[in-house]
């Protein structure tokens, strides 16, 4: 499946479905830019019209006018007819001029960001190949992003790297995210659902996998705050919390391979004592210029994301990490990360 | 006009000390070839304006965006030396046109001295500008032994550009005047180069007395483009050394 | 139009045999030393249609790799190769070079009543860069690669480890390639012209080639300095597109739509030019509106450097320059229908002869409109921002790409093969080649016009399984157009060495390349023609010369 496998959003959700209408050979519209769409279908039907009617002219022409002589002259020589050539001019002009006015209009009303969009502002960053939203509260998620519907809303476009581009194919909004500058879309959705979200600038390896999605909720669902799966009714549930907490914040500087980064690997840290309990290492740290033994254990671990320089370990005396106050990741969610570093435990 | 085109039109030469010219053999008439051929090079000269089109339109977008760095980056040129470059491609424009004028009159003697007065004029050019260039190495401004070594991804620094001085410090990105600069001259010099290959050419031509009152084309399409050359010195230098 | 030229010099052999350019010198160095600009054309043709052919590869492999939508063949990175090389082969070697340099080439000369392009060497010279440019997009590939897409943006062109150094060199040398061919084409127009063929009295295929060089002219240099700073970029950081480096990479957007919209007016112009030539023989009747198709393409050629900004909706431009870019393409679209609808009128009460190039014609006229009444509907402000960088995009170019342009080429191959070589080819696998290609071409494209409108993004190497059918029809539709492009070039090949001898005048042309000797002669006329009547006058047409095979 493609969901599953391309990407990782954050809630592995149901998949969107088909975003079709009914009717129509557009996606699915969910958002208020209507223009798009009527102007789509009738320069649709103006292109059928002429195209019918070119086709009909050749057919016509080729059955009656067939040379069936060799020596068959044509059968009139005209080469100006000016009223015909005027309406010819005149009439596709006419047509243009309004496919014009239509467009720029509706172009103008995307452009044009809403005082109330303005106030619902987010943040979009797109790098290779992923997208990282920052709600207006300051949360934050991957992959998938929640709106609520109605409610006009801003997005405000970065790129860390190349350029890519931000499209919701319902909503009828693109817009190229250019490292170096900020840009922004707005739309205000009007129907709830799931929809994708791609970037449509080709950004490298895996553009096609820079894949989103849409969610369109009620605004009672949406007080909910779906994002946020943090979850610790359970040990396996908070272990699995407490993992995507610690991809998101602790992974750049910790493995869990042993792997050495910034800061010392977490592999190790508990490990498994005797009937399969679980039990601390041993740590030599540095509290206030001495050096001492200690046992890891949940309050060790809190207070290393507190206040990490309490308690250096004896291998990184200069520290480096950065404490998380209780704002960015409260005592609950530390306690779902130990429980994540227990699981890790082995022999 | 010829009617199997297997014997082509000759010019006779003025002189025991030239060569007659043999129209190519698809013209009919020298003036059809004569035209032809500057008609031909002056397209192609259009085309070399609008490359260095290109270029200016990158710098006139970067001295907006970055007026600051323009102005204080000119301030690093050595302006009396641009001027002194200036004058030399104008006086060899002068005995360019002299060379174009006395092969248009047979006068061999004369084309070649002032061919050869132009190749001077090319070489002082090029080696005032290898002094400039070497001004700029020594300032870090440009670091040619650097030139070619890449981003430096984990110091965020351009190997090329160390600016020992410190000069560019106090203004944002001010490797990008460099950078526009060495590019715009860089390609005008190889301009400068090909130019002056272009008349040692032609003075081989001279010498053997191919060029006289019947036929000078190549030696006028050289001068065109070595006008050319001057031409876009003469909009490189103040843009450059005297940044608005 | 006739010429004072004897009758009797089109039926008999010219004096001394039949010798030709074909034949009056042999061997591999006259060949790959000659200023003939018929043999140049040949070359042309031969390398132009090698790179479509690889390019045509390179498309089948997208085409199947799309059939699941994980894909099948390759993984992300070696697809983004596969529809880079597609488009860069495609574009670069073959749609723009093709029909100037070979078409163009053999043709122009013989439709101006003279012995030559008025630069023949500078002729010879384009040929050789066009070479240097195939051989470097070739080591490219070997080089690694490159995966830029066929448009190079920056910043990704300037830091992906690839050969985008080479391949630039390559673009960078076909340009000039390109620029040198269309400076030639000028001065001969202007300067070698027969007596008598006043500037309304050329065939309309040489206003096409004219506007569509000075086109070449003016448009190339900016695509070459471009280039040349992507690669100066990534061989010292120069910082003129990188961000990083305070760098804007929306410039250089700029800067390679300011060539590659023009760019696709070079392309589709010269197809213009042989459509127009085509109507006109094929329905034995001049063309309606003559003069106005000679403006048009003028007028096409001056507007079209005033819109390159409607490839660039979605990249933030002020809401002033998306009204004026807008406005402009859609007045770009007048002319091009004016066109449109005299052709169609020139047909309508002709005599219309169903042969092979008429054929390929009436396809054109037919995938054209299609093509750009979906430009039309992509030039519309609102409707752009969502179909941008979308199939509906693919679908648009292919349309007037590989569906009007390289059917324009097959269009005029067929028409000016048995004055090229004097041979006829089979006309009923011609004909049935021709249906093949029209049907497989109609069954890729048009299930990418829904996909695209439904929000499929391109140069995706994955999709979501929404999309999978039309992908799947679309790749049916190429696997039978490249059966249709085999059978064609089969076609060929076959008539080279089992063809019937061509006649004199074989479809009853009136233009100067149909009076001269078949195949023609080294300098291409045995008299020096003079015009004394108008163009595409067939009531001075010699009706035993199209029943006369050449001897
Ligand atoms: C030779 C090639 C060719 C030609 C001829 C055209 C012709 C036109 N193109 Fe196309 N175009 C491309 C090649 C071409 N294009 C390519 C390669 C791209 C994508 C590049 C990339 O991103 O990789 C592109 C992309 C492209 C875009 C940008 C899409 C995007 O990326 O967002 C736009 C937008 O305005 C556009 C518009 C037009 C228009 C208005 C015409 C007009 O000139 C068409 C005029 C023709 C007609 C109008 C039809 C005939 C007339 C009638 C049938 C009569 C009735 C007419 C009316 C009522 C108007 N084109
Ligand atoms: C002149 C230009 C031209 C032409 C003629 C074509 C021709 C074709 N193109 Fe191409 N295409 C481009 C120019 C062109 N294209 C460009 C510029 C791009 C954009 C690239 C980018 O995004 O950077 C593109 C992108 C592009 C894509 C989108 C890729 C993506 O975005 O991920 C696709 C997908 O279907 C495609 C398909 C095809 C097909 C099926 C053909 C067919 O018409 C090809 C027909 C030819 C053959 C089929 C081969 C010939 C026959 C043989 C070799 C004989 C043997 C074969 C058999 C017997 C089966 N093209
Ligand atoms: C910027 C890098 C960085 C980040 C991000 C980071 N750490 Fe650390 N961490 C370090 C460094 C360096 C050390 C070693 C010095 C010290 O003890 O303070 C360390 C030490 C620790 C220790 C003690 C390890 C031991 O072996 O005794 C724990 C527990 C810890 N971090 C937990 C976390 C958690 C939980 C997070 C995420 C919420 C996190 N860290 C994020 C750099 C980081
Ligand atoms: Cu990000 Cu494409
Ligand atoms: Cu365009």
């Amino acid at each position: 499946m493609f969901v599953l496998s391309i990407q990782d959003p954050q809630n592995a959700g149901p998949a969107p479905q088909p975003q079709v209408d009914a009717y129509g050979q557009l996606s699915k519209l969910a958002s208020t830019f209507h223009d798009v769409d009527g102007l789509f279908y009738f320069t649709y039907a103006v292109c059928i019209f002429f195209f019918v009617l070119i086709l009909g002219v050749l057919l016509f022409s080729v059955v009656k006018y067939r040379r069936k002589t060799e020596d068959q002259p044509a059968a009139s020589n005209v080469t100006h007819n000016t009223p015909l050539e005027v309406v010819w001019t005149v009439i596709p002009l006419i047509i243009v001029m309004v496919m014009f006015a239509w467009g720029y209009k509706g172009a103008d009303q995307m452009v044009d960001v809403p005082k109330e969009a303005a106030r619902n502002a987010y943040k979009a960053m797109a790098k290779q190949w992923s997208w990282t939203f920052t709600y207006p509260d300051g949360s934050v998620s991957y992959g998938d992003v929640w709106v609520e519907k109605d409610k006009p809303v801003q997005f405000y476009l970065q790129s860390s790297d190349v350029l890519h581009a931000f499209y919701v194919p319902s909503m009828r909004v693109k817009r190229d995210v250019i490292p170096g500058r900020m840009q922004t879309v707005w739309f205000q959705p009007t129907e709830e659902g799931i929809y994708h979200l791609f970037c449509a600038e080709y950004c490298g390896n895996d553009h096609s996998k820079m894949y989103a999605r849409v969610h369109v909720v009620s605004s009672a669902e949406f007080k909910k705050r779906p994002w946020d799966d943090f979850d610790d009714s359970t040990p396996e549930l908070a272990a699995k919390s407490g993992e995507s907490l610690y991809s998101r914040n602790c992974a750049v500087c910790h493995s869990v391979d042993g792997t050495p980064l910034v800061g010392p690997s977490w592999k190790g840290l508990f490990v498994k004592g005797e009937g399969d309990t679980i039990v601390g290492a041993k740590r030599t740290v540095i509290e206030g210029g001495a050096t001492k033994e200690i046992t890891v254990d949940d309050a060790y671990v809190l207070e290393s994301v507190r206040t990490p320089a309490q308690k250096l370990v004896a291998t990184h005396p200069n520290g480096g990490m950065s404490s998380f106050g209780p704002e960015l990741i409260d005592d609950r969610r530390v306690k779902a990360i130990v429980t994540y570093m227990k699981s890790l435990a082995s022999k | 006009m010829s009617h199997d085109g297997h014997h082509s039109v000759v010019i006779p030469a003025p002189g025991p000390e030239f060569v007659p010219h043999t129209v190519a053999h698809h013209f009919d008439t020298p003036v059809q070839e004569f035209q032809a051929a500057k008609l031909g090079f002056w397209l192609f000269l259009a085309t070399e304006i609008l490359l260095f089109g290109g270029l200016f339109a990158a710098y006139f977008y970067y001295h907006e965006t970055y007026a600051e760095t323009f102005r204080v980056g000119g301030q690093q040129l050595d302006w009396q030396l641009g001027a002194v470059n200036t004058t030399v491609l104008l006086l060899s424009s002068w005995t360019m046109a002299m060379g174009v004028r006395s092969a248009q009159t047979s006068q061999k003697g004369k084309t070649l001295l002032f061919l050869g007065l132009t190749v001077l004029g090319a070489l002082i050019f090029l080696g005032i500008k290898y002094v400039e260039y070497s001004a700029k190495n020594q300032h870090g401004l440009i670091v040619f032994s650097h030139l070619f070594d890449g981003y430096d991804q984990a110091n965020k620094q351009l190997p090329w550009f160390q600016d020992y001085g410190g000069v560019m410090k106090d203004v944002p990105h001010g490797h990008l005047f460099f950078a526009i600069y060495l590019t715009m001259t860089a390609i005008h010099g190889l301009h400068v180069v090909i130019g002056a290959g272009l008349i040692i050419w032609v003075m081989k031509g001279a010498a053997k007395g191919r060029f006289h009152a019947g036929y000078f084309l190549p030696v006028d399409l050289v001068g065109l483009y070595w006008h050319l050359v001057d031409l876009i010195w003469i909009f490189l230098f103040p843009l450059l050394y005297l940044v608005p | 139009m006739t010429t004072n030229i004897p009758a009797i010099d089109q039926h008999a052999a010219p004096t001394g045999g039949s010798t030709n350019y074909l034949n009056n010198t042999s061997g591999f160095w006259s060949w790959a030393s000659t200023l003939d600009h018929k043999r140049i054309g040949l070359m042309y043709l031969v390398g132009t249609t090698l790179a479509f052919l690889a390019g045509g590869l390179f498309a089948l492999l997208v085409r199947v790799h799309l059939w699941e939508p994980d894909g099948m063949l390759f993984d992300n990175p070696t697809y983004n190769q596969v529809f880079t090389l597609h488009g860069a082969f495609m574009v670069f070697l073959f749609v723009i070079p093709a029909i100037p340099g070979s078409l163009g080439n053999m043709v122009l000369p013989l439709m101006l009543g003279a012995k030559d392009v008025a630069l023949p060497r500078l002729n010879l010279l384009s040929f050789y860069l066009w070479l240097t440019g195939a051989v470097l997009a070739t080591l490219a590939i070997i080089l690694g690669g490159f995966d830029t897409g066929w448009t190079f943006y920056a910043p990704y062109s300037l830091y992906t480890q690839k050969a985008v150094v080479t391949i630039g060199l390559a673009v960078f040398v076909l340009g000039f390639s390109s620029i040198f061919t269309g400076l030639n084409f000028i001065v001969t127009v202007h300067k070698l012209r027969a007596p008598g063929l006043t500037w309304f009295r050329m065939p309309l295929f040489v206003w096409a080639l004219y506007a569509t060089s000075i086109l070449q002219v003016l448009a190339t240099p900016v695509l070459g300095i471009t280039v040349l700073l992507v690669a100066f970029e990534r061989l010292y950081q120069v910082g003129i597109f990188d961000p990083r480096l305070g760098g804007d990479p929306v410039l250089f957007e700029h800067f390679f739509w300011f060539y590659s919209h023009p760019a696709v007016y070079i392309m589709v112009l010269p197809a213009f030019g042989i459509i127009s030539e085509l109507v006109s023989v094929h329905s034995r009747k001049p063309l309606f509106g003559y003069k106005l198709i000679a403006f048009s393409s003028l007028a096409i050629a001056v507007i079209s450097f005033l819109v390159w900004g409607h490839h660039m909706f979605t990249s933030g431009q002020s809401t002033f320059a998306m009204f004026a870019f807008s406005f402009l393409t859609f007045f770009v679209a007048i002319p091009t229908a004016i066109k449109e609808f005299s052709w169609v009128a020139t047909i309508w009460k002709g005599s219309i002869a169903l042969n092979a190039p008429m054929l390929y014609t009436l396809a054109f006229l037919i995938i054209f409109a299609i093509g750009g009444l979906t430009g039309v509907i992509l030039g519309s402000l609102s409707v752009n921002i969502h179909m941008h960088d979308t199939y509906f995009v693919v679908a648009h170019f292919h349309y007037v790409m590989m569906g009007s342009i390289a059917l324009a080429f097959f269009a005029g191959l067929h028409h000016w093969w048995p004055k090229m070589f004097g041979v006829m080819y089979d006309e009923t696998i011609a004909k049935i080649a021709c249906g093949i290609i029209f049907v497989g071409f109609n069954a890729t494209f048009l299930p990418q016009f829904i996909m695209g409108s439904r929000g499929m993004p391109r140069r995706y190497a994955t999709y979501v399984p929404d999309f999978q059918v039309f992908h799947q029809a679309s790749t049916v539709g190429a696997v039978i157009l490249g059966v249709g492009i085999a059978l064609m070039v089969y076609c060929f090949v076959v008539s080279l060495f089992q063809g019937k001898k061509a006649m004199v005048n074989q479809w009853g042309g009136v233009t100067l390349d149909w009076l001269t000797p078949t195949p023609p002669p080294l300098e291409n006329f045995h008299e020096a023609p003079v015009v004394t009547t108008e163009v595409y006058d067939y009531s001075t047409l010699d009706l035993s010369t199209t029943r006369t095979p050449i001897a």
